[in-house]
């Protein structure tokens, strides 16, 4: 097999079962205690039950620990099948970085720059999700400012429309980025909210920017829902 | 007084304050889900929901309580963790003092082991006396001093309101010997547990039928002054009848009583008024029906440091 071929990528990313018990253990166990009870994280369900098969998530992204959290939420027996999709140019920048990326985060690693890429990121993704493969993205791209969304890319657009059986589960991210800013290395208990929408399905022929648009909104719009829901009524009231 | 269940390793005054807690819950359990299938309606189903979480939180406490000492002491010292975690990010803390903000959770677990290993006199000055200095000096070393008469007030009352008048309950572990007095620190604990979430419950109860006119307009418009009277009145003769838990006399037990039933109102008014100037209703969500832990524990947190100190004057100061 070539290296930097799609192909080797694929057999990269297959999971060996020991990591899989590993990865299990880490997540549904280890971090979604401390998730709960040190960080104080609340977990708010989407009404409908989680899909079977493979799923894209999207969130909006403030912090290290977003990908921590959602991670906690994929069923178990899919945990070894998602994989977060993060920078090449920052995870892979040591030695350390990108082997613990690959085997305790379960992480793809992709390179945001042209120049440097054997692969096409989107045919890589494309291959894995066709192969049952679930997908973490955080369309934002980067951590950016905190608390503040920046505008989608198209990357969840393009895998999206390729696959219209496949649905989209958008989760927003409140708070998070209070417990481990960007630049920390301390993570100091805050709390947050993580929100888990309704899988968003989109029929064949949705063009890959109403599609990003789509996805952006209903993260928007749960950001709203999650604004509103503990506000106080005025004094004047019974 | 007899045990209930011979074989089991409790005692028997413990035993019979279970069995009433209880016998509480099924009651108001029955009483309700009747209710609710003669005739639904809103109060009611908010009224099981409540009964559901206390019937959780009644389980977690007796358990905790009953469980070696040691797992009390963590019990109690979640607690005041819960509390912090819930209002730090509600108090808009600046992010930069976020070391300081570790500093304050990091004296939950020093408070709590000062409390386990029996030193009273540190463990009593420890956060009023120490950390009211050493949290503002490192608010002011950082360099920055807008916004810091903000902090300065807000991080040491944080640990005095929720910490410090929480880990009293953990020194009822460290009573010296009472003479005739064989309920024990658990018999103290679930008195004052018992107490306080009874106040609660009648507080509501009788404000809820004959309540009028409010107490505090402004910050509560739901707690009434005939919800007070009628909560710390009936509070007061609940503390006389189940004095067995405690080494108090008829007339110590309905002072102690009312101090706790009034604390836990002052308690529940303070937090009120905190979330009312936050602009929110509830400090979470954690216990379904009640809200976050300010809002169950605000009575609580504020009622244990009086509860401790008058145990402490009348089984062992007054007593000789």
């Amino acid at each position: 097999m070539p290296a930097g071929s799609i192909d080797a990528e694929l057999f990269n990313a297959r999971v060996p079962n020991g990591r899989r018990w590993l990865l299990w253990f880490l997540y549904k166990v280890l971090w979604r205690t401390v998730f709960g009870v040190v960080i104080g994280l609340r977990y708010v369900w989407a009404k409908t039950s989680h899909p079977d098969g493979p799923v894209i998530y999207i969130a909006n992204h403030n912090s290290h620990l977003d990908a921590m959290s959602l991670m906690t939420i994929v069923p178990s027996h899919r945990i070894h099948l998602t994989h977060s999709v993060a920078a090449q140019d920052f995870f892979g920048r040591s030695g350390f970085r990108s082997w613990s990326m690959k085997n305790l985060v379960n992480a793809v690693l992709i390179s945001r720059t042209k120049e440097e890429r054997d692969v096409d990121p989107i045919e890589l993704l494309d291959a894995m999700l066709r192969q049952g493969h679930s997908l973490i993205l955080f369309p934002e791209g980067t951590r950016g400012v905190p608390g503040v969304m920046a505008d989608f890319k198209r990357g969840v657009g393009h895998l999206a429309s390729r696959h219209p059986d496949i649905p989209v589960i958008p989760v927003y991210l409140d708070g998070l980025y209070r417990n481990l800013p960007k630049g920390r290395t301390m993570i100091v208990p805050f709390g947050g909210t993580l929100v888990m929408g309704d899988p968003l399905l989109f029929p064949t022929g949705t063009t890959i920017d109403a599609i990003t648009d789509k996805a952006q909104s209903a993260i928007a719009s749960m950001a709203m829902d999650l604004k509103n829901e503990n506000k106080l009524p005025p004094t004047d009231s019974p | 007084m007899n045990k209930l269940i011979e074989v089991w390793d409790v005692n028997a005054e413990v035993q019979w304050v279970i069995l009433i807690i209880l016998c509480i819950l099924v009651f108001s359990s029955v009483a309700w889900n009747t209710w609710n299938f003669l005739k639904p309606g809103k109060l009611v189903k908010e009224l099981l929901v409540r009964t559901r979480s206390w019937w959780v939180m009644c389980a977690c406490f007796i358990v905790t309580t009953l469980a070696h000492p040691a797992v009390t002491h963590i019990g109690l010292a979640f607690l005041s963790f819960a509390l912090l975690r819930e209002m730090y990010p509600l108090l808009k803390l600046d992010q930069r003092e976020r070391n300081v903000v570790l500093l304050c959770y990091a004296v939950i677990p020093v408070q709590y082991t000062l409390a386990y290993l029996g030193m009273t006199t540190l463990f009593l000055a420890f956060i009023p006396v120490f950390m009211f200095v050493v949290i503002p000096f490192l608010l002011v070393i950082r360099g920055e001093t807008q916004g810091i008469v903000r902090s300065i007030g807000l991080m040491p009352y944080s640990l005095v309101a929720w910490v410090y008048g929480m880990s009293h309950l953990a020194l009822l572990f460290h009573l010296p010997e009472i003479p005739g007095f064989t309920a024990g620190p658990q018999g103290l604990l679930l008195y004052l547990i018992f107490l306080v979430g009874i106040n609660d419950v009648l507080q509501f109860g009788w404000g809820k039928t004959i309540g009028q006119r409010a107490v505090l307009p402004k910050v509560s418009p739901n707690k009434t002054w005939e919800g007070l009277i009628g909560g710390v009145l009936s509070v007061t003769l609940i503390a006389v009848a189940l004095r067995f838990l405690t080494p108090l006399e008829a007339w110590e037990a309905a002072i102690t009583g009312f101090c706790v039933a009034v604390a836990g109102f002052m308690g529940d008014a303070i937090a009120s008024g905190i979330k009312r100037d936050l602009g929110i209703k509830n400090s979470g969500n954690a216990i379904p029906g009640h809200g976050g832990y300010l809002d169950r524990l605000d009575g609580f947190s504020a009622a244990a440091a009086p509860f401790f100190h008058l145990i402490y004057f009348f089984g062992v100061t007054a007593a000789g």
